[in-house]
């Protein structure tokens, strides 16, 4: 009786002889060999190509989303009113800080609310430096709304709000062009609109690496360049500030709300609606927005760029393996009296099965090896391309789990496409084999 | 106990729309260590009788014992079993494997065994066999290095290397000269002193002189099956 574990040994002692011989046949006709594996070749280097592509796009979406405050923020911002309510405009008072209250008080799910009253945007200066840029009231939940930190100093506090202080938090961008790159501008004064205020803190700086897929991209100091520019900019005053001092009425530009996850949108969006209707006297004067549909239209271009260029690498593979199955049933042709030998040594048909699926195996692995060396080369030419256009560096990084995945399917396509030829190996009769010329 | 006994062994192929008869009814006994000549013929169903005996090929109808067992209907792993272990092949041809060096073709045999796992055990047993007929000083040539009577010599290590109870030889001197031929038919008959029965099948008078038993075929019958 044969246990599991010594037929295990017997399949590894029948499996190395096989392996070397499937190496052996393929160093022999070498350009036979490179010719058959050109089709899994390309195919594993396209596959890893095309996945690493995509898999960077969509963590580049994903930092897109994040820096528009996740897909948990909602937005509420003025609308103007449809045609048949605008003789009612003045039965609204538009988004006010009443909506917050109500809003608070009747949507459980929304954690935060910000409001948010813009000035304009304005001619800050400092010392003869001046820049344009967004000034913008709001208060502390604007910070967890907006998914940002103060990297130095503090953010706005309510004592600012009661005190209507003249006190602001600026983005490191404004930090920069006023007061230089490593100057530290806490406590110091900018004007806007004649009025000085003390900056109190500078906020996080976003990172400007672009449509980067670099997992561990250099950070580039000062938020200069890049998409993420205009998040790094803007001046913060507290909002009850801006509503006395500048806009002089209590209208807001808008709201930021925060749900605890993706899925409290469902319910918290037509309750936000409902709310907002009912204070505005059922006038239509805003529109309630989230990065739901952002994402949603993102996710449609993801799955056809995924199907679009999987398909095209899957074709490869597919024409690979019928390279690999191509050659293997012409190498058993030529080798019919070889097989008439190993049979009549005493090779069973299982034996000669196994011998012709390793060489497969074999072919599209070391195929598998080549095409992930060339996927490398593809992505360097690509990012050479890509830098060149979109200066700021746009780079795809080799994932070694894509890689594998690569690697695995060109295995498994040598496998399939021997299966066939093995069969035919393993059927043929000794006799005849053996008379075959 | 005998080597192998035939009982009415028959076997038919079917060639279009008649049967053709390639054995037609054969009772024969092979004792152990004795040297057979198959004289006939081609068509008289010598090879048909030793594909049968090597186990290359099953009988339509009739038994046969080998060793004292039945092997009339054995599956196709089994009779590989008994190519690997108990019987051994020579062709007029010889059938090494080009690309594997003389080494390596005597150790094939050995790689569908289970009691040679290792390479080294392969080797030990191949050199000992190649060492037998005079080829252990060219282990690492391919086959096209060598002259007919080399290769010849290299195809019966091989045959050798299982220790087989019987060798069984398709024409072995039908592709060499007169010099080889005395050296492989003095090999075979060394080889059949120390033990092992010798199947020797060929059309030639003057080969199957060097056996002491001569077993004439035709039509797929028994014609004649003398000893000297």
């Amino acid at each position: 009786m044969r246990s599991g574990g010594q037929a295990n040994m017997r399949l590894l002692d029948r499996l190395r002889p096989a392996i070397s011989n499937g190496l052996r046949e393929l160093l022999a006709s070498k350009v036979r060999s490179i010719l058959s594996m050109s089709g899994i070749i390309l195919g594993v280097a396209s596959l890893v190509a095309m996945v690493t592509v995509v898999q960077g796009m969509v963590g580049n979406f994903r930092q897109f989303v994040d820096a528009m405050g996740g897909i948990e923020k909602i937005t509420v911002s003025k609308e103007a009113l449809p045609r048949e309510q605008q003789h009612l405009a003045d039965q609204s008072e538009g988004i006010t800080l009443r909506d917050v209250k109500l809003l608070r008080a009747t949507v459980p799910s929304v954690q935060y609310v910000s409001p948010e009253a813009d000035v304009g945007w304005e001619r800050v200066s400092r010392d003869g430096k001046e820049i344009n840029t967004v000034v913008r009231g709001c208060t502390s939940d604007y910070l967890p709304v907006a998914r940002r930190w103060v990297d130095q100093g503090r953010f706005l506090s309510d004592l600012d709000q009661l005190v209507r202080a003249d006190v602001c938090v600026i983005g490191s961008a404004v930090a920069e062009d006023l007061f230089g790159a490593n100057a530290d501008p806490l406590g110091q004064t900018v004007k806007v609109r004649g009025r000085n205020f003390v900056v109190v803190g500078v906020l996080n700086n976003i990172e400007s690496t672009g449509v980067s897929i670099r997992p561990s991209g250099g950070r580039s100091k000062g938020g200069g360049g890049g998409m993420w520019r205009w998040r790094n900019s803007g001046v913060y005053i507290p909002l009850e500030t801006a509503l006395l001092k500048f806009t002089g009425n209590d209208k807001l530009t808008g709201l930021g709300l925060r749900v605890p996850s993706a899925e409290a949108l469902a319910d918290a969006v037509p309750q936000i609606t409902r709310t907002l209707l009912q204070s505005h006297n059922g006038l239509q004067d805003f529109r309630v927005d989230t990065n739901e549909e952002t994402l949603d239209e993102f996710r449609k271009t993801e799955s056809a760029f995924t199907l679009s260029l999987g398909g095209v690498a899957a074709i490869s593979l597919f024409v690979g393996g019928i390279g690999i199955m191509n050659v293997m049933l012409a190498s058993i042709n030529e080798r019919i009296r070889e097989i008439g030998v190993r049979k009549s040594v005493g090779a069973r048909a299982s034996d000669i099965f196994l011998q012709f699926l390793a060489e497969a195996a074999v072919i599209a692995s070391v195929g598998g090896f080549i095409g992930l060396a060339v996927s490398a080369i593809l992505l360097a030419v690509m990012n050479f391309i890509l830098s060149a256009v979109v200066p700021g560096g746009v780079t795809a990084a080799l994932n070694p789990w894509v890689m594998f995945g690569g690697f695995a399917s060109s295995v498994t396509i040598g496998l399939l496409a021997g299966v066939y030829p093995a069969v035919r190996a393993a059927r043929l009769d000794p006799i005849e084999a053996l008379r075959h010329e | 106990m005998s080597l192998a006994v035939l009982q009415g062994v028959r076997k038919t192929y079917r060639m279009g729309e008649e049967d053709v008869h390639a054995l037609a009814g054969v009772d024969l006994t092979f004792e152990q260590n004795e040297f057979t000549a198959i004289l006939g013929p081609s068509g008289s169903g010598k090879s048909t009788l030793m594909h049968i005996l090597g186990f290359m090929d099953v009988p339509t109808s009739g038994r046969i014992q080998f060793e004292g067992e039945d092997v009339s209907a054995l599956s196709s792993d089994r009779r590989a079993w008994y190519r690997s272990h108990r019987v051994g092949f020579i062709f007029q041809s010889f059938n090494l494997l080009p690309r594997l060096t003389v080494l390596e073709n005597a150790t094939l045999p050995l790689l569908y065994r289970d009691d040679f796992p290792d390479a080294a055990s392969r080797d030990a047993a191949a050199k000992k066999a190649l060492d037998r007929v005079g080829m252990s000083h060219r282990l690492t040539h391919r086959p096209t290095e060598l002259s007919g009577g080399e290769r010849q010599r290299v195809a019966i290590a091989r045959a050798l290397v299982g220790r087989p109870a019987l060798i069984l030889a398709d024409e072995p001197t039908g592709n060499l000269d007169s010099r080889n031929v005395d050296r492989i038919l003095q090999l075979l008959g060394e080889l059949n002193r120390e033990g092992i029965a010798i199947l020797l099948v060929t059309h030639d008078l003057a080969v199957a002189a060097h056996a002491r038993r001569i077993i004439t075929m035709r039509d797929g019958c028994v014609q004649e099956d003398k000893r000297t």
